[in-house]
């Protein structure tokens, strides 16, 4: 029936935000996005930066990440103001607003990945002002690992927005439980150090909460990821297991 | 076409001589994913397979839909798609013109009426099917006398209840309060809003079982548009309403259910917030998001 004429008739479209008869539509949807990618990039590299500062206990590295948060909280309010001016002037539907609404809701998972990005940075601070580093070389192998492996999955998460594509954020939601495993073999560590050993037992609580921020980054990656498998499907995965996960 | 009926037998059922009729009028079920809860209504009038022809051109092509009893259908789609078309076979109004012709049928419930069979009086129908158009159409005469003229066609002659079903058909229509004391005032002193108020209280006098609805707004200003809204919404409560638009933010705020023609077929047919949130056909998303053109 009207497939065929509506196949001859429809765009077939290399960029999924493009294509509106309206251009400046176009344009704020394009700037939205971009926006929102630009941030997932600003807040990747404050993970690494923030773990690279804490394994190397490197103070200038550690203001860096500081010194940056102010920029992830402009973008918060940028891309959201961005997300909120399209919904109120175009009037999206369907998958356009699918986008301004999943986007919003990602500047948040972004900000709060930025957020655990800082507190390990003032942790990394504190380390390059003397405290005791034994608990941070104790689990240094899982720290470096759970630090590849959420900023993969950020990485992955926003090239997802980038390209709308549902199947890579899929792959990213089911990485989250390799990245649990991590965080509960490096608190076994942990503990056992803590009862071998109570002097520093201060610098162990920080660790852990180290661990657990980065456990947390990945669970914003997933969420972010949801989010992309939302936009390019109209499926809500929220609150629903991975299949291919644990 | 991608449709979420699910049970479009029991729309098919509706041909039958042998289906049921009165409470155990056909029902349609409209398809659920996992998120979506399943909606069971009444049909209130069965298209099938309709398809109509203007000569050798034929306008609409095998439409199958489902009308909802005492729900909002919006019909969207660009202009030409046949959607005024599609509306007008309701009330055959088609039967004004020469040298066209249906095929198919829409069929009425309870009584499994075929609205376009070629037995059937179009003046019969007319008396089920009310019809407000684009523009406001008021006859030349005073507000009491443009909703009283279908009653007194009717054989209506009793003044108290005349009076009576007057004012219930423009208290129904949310004008009662702003003619109620100029009642004897020319139909053509009103305003544009009230106008095609007045014509939609006197489509309501006589008790129509679906009203359709073309463009109904689309000469009035902002504050009219939200008052025949509003309206419309309201008026599900007692009847059924079929609805052409153009405004497609129109379609999503008013209808329960949307379907979307392009070149006189229908492409999909879904609740509305499910048009508008997510459609499953790319043309249905290319349209309502003016990728269209």
């Amino acid at each position: 029936m009207a497939e065929l004429a509506l196949g001859e008739r429809s765009f077939m479209l290399s960029d999924p935000m493009e294509g509106h008869t309206a251009k400046a539509f176009d344009g704020a949807l394009t700037e939205l996005r971009l926006h929102a990618v630009g941030m997932g990039g600003l807040v990747i590299d404050q993970v690494s930066t923030a773990v690279r500062a804490l394994l190397d206990a490197d103070a200038n590295l550690a203001q860096t990440v500081l010194a940056r948060e102010s920029q992830v909280n402009d973008l918060e309010r940028t891309v959201d103001r961005e997300a909120f001016e399209l919904i109120a002037l175009h009037q999206p539907v369907a998958g356009d607003l699918r986008m301004a609404t999943a986007v919003s809701r990602m500047t948040v998972e972004l900000e709060r990945a930025g957020d655990e990005s800082k507190k390990i940075a003032r942790f990394a601070g504190r380390m390059a002002g003397g405290e005791p580093q034994g608990p941070v070389r104790a689990v240094a192998r899982y720290l470096q690992h759970m630090a590849e492996l959420t900023t993969g999955m950020l990485r992955d998460a926003v090239r997802a927005l980038d390209e709308s594509n549902a199947d890579l954020a899929e792959r990213v939601r089911a990485r989250d439980s390799e990245l649990d495993a991590e965080f509960a073999a490096a608190l076994r560590q942990l503990m056992t150090l803590a009862m071998q050993d109570q002097r520093y037992l201060g610098v162990t609580i920080d660790t852990v909460f180290a661990l657990k921020g980065l456990e947390r980054i990945g669970d914003h990656a997933k969420n972010i990821a949801e989010q992309v498998v939302f936009i390019a499907s109209g499926r809500d995965m929220r609150h629903k297991k991975s299949q291919a996960g644990a | 076409m991608e449709t979420a009926v699910a049970n479009e037998d029991a729309a098919r059922n509706a041909h039958n001589p042998a289906s049921p009729t009165g409470s155990q009028t056909p029902r349609v079920s409209i398809a659920v994913d996992d998120t979506r809860k399943v909606r069971t209504l009444h049909v209130k009038a069965a298209v099938d397979n309709l398809s109509f022809y203007y000569g050798q051109h034929r306008a609409l092509k095998n439409l199958t839909i489902p009308i909802a009893e005492r729900q909002v259908t919006a019909l969207i789609g660009p202009s030409g798609c046949g959607k005024s078309t599609f509306l007008r076979c309701f009330n055959r109004m088609h039967d004004l013109q020469p040298d066209t012709r249906y095929e198919g049928s829409i069929t009425l419930h309870p009584d499994d009426l075929n609205l376009v069979g070629p037995g059937v009086d179009p003046i019969e129908v007319r008396m089920r099917i009310g019809m407000v158009f684009q523009k406001p159409n008021p006859f030349p005469k005073s507000v009491f006398e443009n909703v009283a003229y279908g009653l007194r066609l009717r054989g209506m002659r009793n003044r108290a209840t005349l009076a009576e079903e007057v004012e219930k058909a423009l208290r129904g229509s949310a004008l009662w309060d702003e003619v109620k004391d100029r009642l004897q005032d020319s139909a053509l002193a009103l305003s544009g809003g009230q106008m095609q108020r007045l014509c939609i209280a006197r489509a309501l006098a006589t008790t129509p079982e679906i009203l359709l609805f073309d463009e109904p707004t689309s000469a009035l200003d902002p504050i009219a548009t939200a008052k025949i809204e509003e309206l419309i919404s309201t008026l599900r409560d007692q009847v059924t309403v079929l609805i052409v638009t153009h405004n497609m933010q129109q379609a999503a705020r008013v209808s329960d259910y949307t379907a979307f023609m392009y070149l006189g077929e229908l492409i999909e047919f879904d609740e509305a917030a499910k048009i508008f949130t997510n459609p499953a056909k790319k043309a249905t998303e290319d349209y309502i998001t003016g990728r269209y053109g």
